[in-house]
């Protein structure tokens, strides 16, 4: 098997897996980051959702080949008011979609960051909420983006 | 240790005595004597507290998004004053000598653990006031507790339950500690943010799927695509190449399928290689008697059935007689789809056999039952299965059945080792027990007035109850429905039938024949036989051109406190009913003239002790061009405003009831709009998100107002209540705004989709 290097939350990994393998299983079973969560397998619930060179990304259907030397981001190296915000409001329920939402919703505030709440809500329809938490998302994104522009404020000052 | 063990005799009579109690509230005897030098004061299974004042609550029942791992916790730290920022709170794990029988189900937890919960609380609380009364030499009414602390307000002293605990164990053990009044509540009724959140917004282990043992396996099982169908041979020398796979072993199944399916599992080193050794086995099955099913012969055979008599489950006066004499008769036929759970985990467990016990590690929502499942899958007795439950990521009634837990226990057995057996989503889509589909024929008569003298229900429906021999097929599936107001209630309200002041009603029932596997689905039979009463109802009021609310009033009746069984302390009163259906219909302003283009609908039910009512406001899009197909063929349904009113008694966590009716109503309108599993050659279609569509976060509405009535009363079950009110709320505003009334679900497929 070829070796790999994969740039995971700032430490590189060598890893030794098949390159098909996805993304998502080389986080979850070889480097044991779990927080990256496996939803559907197929791109369409979003549970897996990682930055890759900043991009929210679907881990589940990216092969391993096809990271090449991008930094990958995952939850467990997550920093950004959107964790704070979900804490504010008491987001999750079950809380198992969490990670690829705040995934997304931290790329979409970089994007954007003062979203409108037509772009809040179609920022985050790729991403499924079986407990229907979706009310409470799109208020944690705007609080999100108030934190984040208070943070920036305070930075300039 | 002989102080402990009298303590532990003292407290277990002390609850039985106090409260009825059955359940063990034991000290933990082996845990004091390995801490002997600095023991913690653990009066009970429930609740620990450390000498840094540290206070441990277990939850004894899993949190699968319902919030109880939050809600109980609150319940004992309200009730002993612990101060909330230094409570932690940890799953318990299995343990009936402590806990009592273990569970989420049901929308139980808050409802019946509440006096447990509450004593346990108390318990502590008058021990560490009656330690400080004793230090100080004062007497205990001098003292008064609050924020982790003991208060002697005359001599303005004070102590940290943390420095009490020594003390308070050797305080007697209050027979029947006095509870606190709800006026003087400070936590319960507040806003408190999940107690694995911190966890989950950082991504750390918390779920069945996170769990990691030395030395463990991954395994994948194939099933036969056909219910109840077998294996017949396996050719699994490709799945054997497969690099990373190490073993293939059979599952030969339990006679009762929701035990434990037959099929063939392949064991490997990580979750990908076990998915790819999976694909790459060569099974042939035998697909047994249902292999022709579909979903097509399953609506033929519901109307067929619908149209003969039935086995007559309850009657209250004479319904045929009513019928012909009536003076008009409104008939309408319902049907609903299976629906999958789709729980975003998707069905995992661990499994530890070795030494001749078994370790499950796992989102069970049953410990209890799911120990004895496990313990039938592989031979040992009950007592040698351990289980500690994780975080579930999901539930909606998927987890009752403990199948998975049962897969993995059989596969670590067979390879000894550790294992964690993982489904894919087309697992878990097209093996799963599915909410039973079915259909009502319901006929309404009339008088002259245009009151409703007579109602005849026929429901023929798949049972979840199958394979539960002890009761009838019917016992789970009538909850939701019609009962006339007689004489007889308490039975009749034993199948959670609603008591409405119509004098002839009867309820008719028939098994269909399928072999499609089924099971609980959040708010089981109600969402189908909501939506059927609900949008029957609002037909009624607007053929006989009369308000949708007075006519609901009518039929709820005066007030009176109906019990659904002989020792439910919550029983249905009709009162509390009209009030939330009042209260959204002003709030909503039903009734009113809604903005241009907009129009409103209106729904209500009770369920697990809980009162809800909702008004949507919603607009269409253009009516789509003739001869459009597909996706363009349908309307455009837009929901601009939800209003929900609700009475769950005290509320225990603000936020947690607002989540709850916040995401039951979304939840519930998904499923309205786009839930269904197709059969077809005996098989289920749908294998991933791309077919079974849940609804998506610009879909959901653009506001939802909630009301929570002020109460007192016990608090009651809150999880699966706000589910079955949206679509029946959604069908009627549709109705109103086009005359269409839809009688089927899903929405998308009778021409309206959500957008």
């Amino acid at each position: 098997m070829p070796e790999s290097v994969l740039t995971v939350n700032g430490r590189r990994h060598a890893v030794d897996v098949e390159d098909d393998t996805p993304l998502l299983w080389v986080l979850r079973d070889t480097l044991g980051l779990v927080g990256t969560k496996f939803g559907c397998g197929g791109g369409f619930c979003g549970a897996c959702t990682v930055h890759v060179a900043g991009v929210a990304t679907r881990s589940c259907t990216l092969p391993l080949v096809k990271v090449g030397g991008r930094a990958i981001v995952t939850i467990e190296g997550l920093t950004h008011p959107v964790q704070q915000a979900w804490l504010d409001l008491d987001v999750p329920q079950c809380g198992y979609c969490q990670a690829g939402q705040l995934m997304t919703a931290a790329a979409l505030l970089t994007r954007t960051p003062a979203p409108s709440d037509d772009e809040i809500a179609a920022g985050m329809s790729g991403n499924l909420c079986r407990c229907g938490t979706y009310m409470r998302i799109r208020a944690a994104v705007r609080r999100a983006a108030t934190l984040a522009a208070g943070h920036d404020a305070a930075v300039a000052r | 240790m002989t102080v402990a063990v009298s303590r532990r005799t003292f407290i277990h009579a002390a609850l039985v005595a106090g409260g009825g109690l059955v359940v063990s509230f034991g000290w933990d005897v082996p845990r004091l004597e390995a801490q002997a030098a600095a023991p913690p004061l653990q009066p009970g299974g429930f609740v620990r507290v450390d000498r840094d004042g540290t206070i441990t609550i277990w939850s004894k029942n899993p949190d699968m998004g319902q919030g109880v791992k939050t809600a109980l916790p609150m319940v004992l730290a309200e009730e002993m004053d612990a101060d909330w920022t230094r409570v932690r709170a940890l799953d318990a794990e299995l343990d009936r000598g402590k806990f009592g029988g273990q569970g989420s189900g049901g929308s139980g937890s808050i409802r019946d653990e509440w006096d447990l919960y509450r004593n346990a609380g108390a318990t502590v609380r008058e021990m560490l006031a009656g330690a400080a009364a004793t230090t100080w030499q004062v007497a205990r009414d001098e003292v008064r507790t609050e924020r982790s602390r003991v208060v002697h307000a005359a001599t303005g002293r004070t102590l940290d339950y943390g420095a009490l605990v020594e003390a308070a164990a050797r305080q007697p053990v209050p027979e029947k500690p006095a509870w606190k009044m709800p006026a003087s509540f400070t936590l319960l009724g507040t806003r408190v943010s999940g107690v694995d959140n911190p966890k989950i917004v950082h991504g750390e282990s918390l779920y069945g799927l996170d769990v990691r043992l030395p030395g463990m396996k991954f395994a994948a099982i194939a099933k036969c695509p056909v219910f109840n169908g077998r294996v017949r041979s396996v050719d699994d020398r490709a799945a054997l190449r497969v690099p990373g796979v190490r073993q293939v072993v059979r599952i030969a199944g339990h006679e009762n399928p929701t035990w434990l399916m037959p099929g063939v599992a392949v064991v490997a080193d990580s979750t990908y290689a076990a998915f790819k050794g999976r694909d790459a086995l060569a099974v042939t099955w035998e697909e047994g008697e249902f292999a022709a099913e579909s979903t097509a012969t399953l609506s033929a055979q519901f109307d067929a059935v619908s149209r003969t008599s039935g086995v007559t489950v309850r009657a209250v006066g004479d319904v045929d007689a009513a019928l012909s004499g009536a003076a008009r008769v409104v008939e309408a036929y319902f049907e609903s789809p299976f629906l999958a759970h789709a729980t975003l985990e998707p069905v995992n467990c661990t499994a530890d056999v070795r030494d001749g016990h078994c370790y499950v590690t796992g989102p069970l929502q049953m410990q209890t039952s799911g120990a004895g499942v496990v313990a039938a899958a592989i031979g040992l007795p009950v007592e040698r299965v351990h289980i500690q439950v994780t975080r579930l990521g999901g539930g909606f009634g998927r987890r009752l059945l403990s199948d998975y837990a049962a897969e993995a226990a059989v596969v670590s057995q067979a390879i000894g080792a550790p294992v964690q057996v993982v489904g894919t989503r087309e697992d878990d889509l097209r093996h799963d027990y599915y909410r039973p589909a079915g259909a009502r024929r319901i006929r309404a008569g009339l008088d002259a007035a245009g009151r409703i003298v007579a109602w005849d229900c026929h429901l023929v429906n798949l049972s979840r109850n199958s394979y539960r021999r002890s009761t009838p097929p019917w016992g789970t599936e009538t909850y939701g429905l019609v009962a006339g107001v007689s004489n007889d209630v308490a039975p009749d309200l034993e199948l959670d039938l609603v008591p409405w002041h119509i004098p002839n009603v009867r309820l008719r029932y028939s098994e269909p024949r399928s072999g499609v596997a089924t099971g609980a689905w959040r708010a089981p039979a109600h969402i189908a036989n909501a939506f059927a009463v609900e949008t029957l109802l609002d037909e009624i009021a607007q053929l006989t051109g009369r308000s949708a609310v007075d006519l609901r009033l009518e039929l709820y009746g005066a007030a009176r406190a109906l019990r659904i069984t002989g020792d439910d302390p919550t029983p249905y009163n009709p009162d509390r009913m009209a009030a939330v259906l009042r209260r959204a219909a002003e709030r909503g302003g039903f009734g009113q003239t809604p903005p241009e283009g907009r129009v409103r609908g209106l729904a209500a039910h009770h369920t697990f002790g809980s009162y809800c009512a909702q008004v949507v406001e919603l607009s269409l899009g253009p009516v789509p061009a003739a001869g459009a197909t597909g996706a363009a063929a349908a309307r455009w349904v837009t929901i601009h405003r939800v209003t929900c009113a609700l009475d769950c008694g005290i509320v225990v966590n603000r936020s947690g009831v607002e989540a709850q009716a916040q995401g039951g109503i979304i939840d519930g309108l998904g499923h309205a709009f786009f839930g269904a599993i197709t059969i077809d050659r005996g098989r289920a279609v749908e294998g991933n998100f791309d077919r079974y569509r849940l609804i998506r976060n610009r879909e959901a509405p653009a506001a939802i107002d909630i009301h929570i009535v002020a109460s007192t009363m016990r608090p009651t079950g809150f999880g699966e209540i706000p589910v079955p009110i949206i679509a029946p709320a959604v069908a009627n505003a549709i109705a109103a705004a086009t005359g269409t009334r839809i009688r089927r679900t899903p929405f998308t497929r009778e021409g309206f989709t959500l957008g």
